[in-house]
């Protein structure tokens, strides 16, 4: 007579979930467990081989000398690329949202050409990056260091002492583009209005930068903090095209360390506990990124 | 108080502007171009300066100084690239897993996202947090686990067990994006529909997807860059070289290659950069939408 008591799908909504929820669990429940249990394990990749479990994994990864500066030097890469993709990915938001304003030409084209790197595979700007860093005399970048008074003999990947240097130079290339249109995004939220009463107040433009742009944008500074952390957290493809971790292990960030340990080393069970390691960063970074927008749900 | 810098202008003044404040305008206006004219340096440098060493002769790409530009555009390197690699296999096969990734991505997402934002049931706070925390955990850390399971189960050297897992890394921005914005499709919509007699399903199939068509489409494009960017996932998946996607394929031919032949490197490079960078330019505004829609709103 009427229609349905229930309206189909209504009733169950998990239904809606389920083909999500079913690759999330294949790919990521699954693997997550799995590696977190294989953490506790003497296990190598050779398949079939008996392992046992066993707690020393952890304790010889932190005594081991190549996970410590496996650490260190991913921290350095992570600190230095995103002070370095903050601050360039702002202050270029700034230039190409008030170029716009103004109504000036090729603000479009400065957001598109910045933003371009995003779109380019991390390898690709390994190779690419090797390709400008290449060391000798016919090298684009000794040639312009020359050109400066800088020398034209730098070798910038094969030295250890300025390999990481090159890397974060070529990761910060590549993370602003992320950083800067996040930035964008946030300046558009800012009120007009608002501006404009900080100015008839008698505000200069740094005094309302500080009091109207920046507590509005604040809530987009930490999204974009751990949104480009993360990344360079989890940068795998980039460091391997352009130097593999080397020369030595002075380049090895986690995500490569853990990829060597399984992958060359065939130690299953280190890299599972590295790989826990680099997870634990993950879930902080997660904490921190859920904090901040239920925070702000709740404001709106 | 009143020495204002280039920092956000307001709007245009009140018509009382002075001839002073104009000229103060004109200046900082020609800093912001200067500005813009160096960060397009920066940024488009890299990129110029390989696709012009990829139309390079051999000596010149050992040549020292480096000439700025090649003397002759020699297109015969992208020929020679493509008929002595693979690389147009890699090509096709990215084009392959990444069409297929999209497709994916967009069954398994588009009725989590609209129930996402149409439903309420309990759990559904948790859940969608859940799918969000693993936009944020490195495929690196799964890729083992991934591996050995796909081994006994035979996805290795797949198409379709790459895809699997390029479907599950990207659908946390396509779910949260889509549950964002099938919030600013009106409800009436669908439910003027299931007044009509259509189900819930068919409603948002007949309905509110030609509705969310626009946004659907921005976010199916960042999904089809980020597929098109995936490395580690075929890296470690895939070992049968007729497989590889071209982001693993550059690395093959970047270490199969010496110092004499980098213009070759440059040219695959550039190959493979091509279509995305085609495809950003060309629907870079639909791209920016997209990306910042899906973190504007967390």
């Amino acid at each position: 007579m009427t229609a349905p008591t229930t309206v189909p799908g209504t009733s169950r909504p998990w239904l809606w979930m389920l083909p999500l929820g079913a690759v999330l669990l294949v790919v990521f429940g699954y693997p997550l467990v799995e590696i977190v249990r294989l953490s506790f394990t003497d296990a190598t990749l050779v398949a079939d081989e008996p392992y046992s479990y066993t707690a020393q994994t952890y304790r010889s990864i932190a005594a081991g000398q190549d996970f410590v500066s496996t650490l260190h030097v991913t921290f350095v890469f992570v600190i230095f690329s995103v002070i370095f993709q903050l601050l360039l990915g702002f202050a270029i938001a700034l230039l190409v949202d008030t170029a716009k304003r103004r109504g000036l030409r090729g603000a479009l084209v400065t957001r598109t050409v910045v933003l371009a790197a995003w779109a380019i595979p991390g390898v690709v700007i390994g190779v690419i990056w090797s390709l400008l860093y290449q060391e000798s005399a016919s090298g684009i970048l000794n040639h312009l260091g020359g050109l400066l008074g800088l020398g034209s003999d730098h070798a910038f990947l094969s030295d250890p002492n300025t390999a990481l240097i090159s890397v974060i130079v070529a990761n910060v290339w590549r993370g602003t583009a992320l950083s800067m249109i996040l930035m964008y995004a946030g300046l558009q939220t800012v009120p007009r209005d608002l501006l404009e009463a900080a100015r008839i107040d008698g505000a200069g433009a740094f005094q309302s930068f500080r009091t109207v742009v920046l507590p509005v944008l604040l809530p987009m500074i930490t999204i974009n903090l751990v949104t480009i952390t993360v990344e360079t957290f989890n940068t795998f493809d980039m460091v391997m095209a352009l130097t593999g971790g080397g020369p030595g292990t002075s380049t090895q960030v986690l995500a490569l360390g853990i990829y060597d340990q399984m992958f060359v080393q065939l130690g299953l069970g280190r890299g599972a506990a590295m790989s826990v390691v680099l997870l634990l960063i993950n879930l902080v970074m997660i904490g921190i990124y859920f904090r901040h927008t239920s925070r702000r749900e709740a404001r709106v | 108080m009143t020495t204002a810098r280039t920092a956000p202008a307001p709007r245009a003044r009140p018509a009382s502007t002075t001839r002073r404040s104009r000229a103060r305008r004109r200046w900082q206006n020609a800093g912001l171009y200067v500005a813009m004219v160096v960060v397009v340096a920066l940024f488009a440098f890299p990129l110029l300066w390989v696709f012009s060493l990829s139309l390079r002769t051999p000596q010149e790409v050992v040549a020292t100084p480096p000439p700025l530009l090649p003397s002759e555009l020699r297109w015969e390197n992208y020929g020679h690239v493509l008929a002595t690699s693979d690389i147009g296999r890699y090509l096709l096969n990215s084009l392959i897993v990444v069409a297929g990734s999209v497709a994916g991505c967009l069954a398994v997402c588009v009725p989590a996202g609209y129930g996402l934002s149409r439903l309420r049931f309990r759990g559904s706070g948790v859940f969608s947090r859940l799918v969000l925390a693993c936009q944020l955990i490195s495929p690196v850390v799964l890729i083992v686990p991934v591996y050995r399971l796909f081994v006994s189960v035979g996805l290795i050297n797949n198409y379709f067990g790459m895809i699997l897992v390029y479907v599950a890394v990207t659908a946390p921005f396509l779910t949260w994006f889509l549950r964002n914005y099938l919030d600013s499709i009106p409800a009436q919509l669908d439910e003027a529909a299931m007044v009509d007699g259509a189900t819930r399903w068919r409603a948002l199939l007949t309905v509110v997807v030609p509705a969310a068509a626009p946004g659907i489409a921005s976010a199916a494009i960042v999904v089809a860059v980020l597929s098109w960017s995936q490395f580690v996932v075929p890296f470690v998946l895939v070992d049968d070289s007729n497989l590889y996607p071209v982001s693993v394929g550059v690395v093959n031919l970047q270490q199969t290659t010496g110092e004499v032949t980098l213009q070759y490197v440059a040219a695959g490079s550039i190959l493979a950069v091509a279509p995305v960078i085609v495809v950003f330019v060309v629907l870079q505004r639909y791209i920016v939408g997209a990306l910042t829609a899906g973190s504007i709103k967390g």
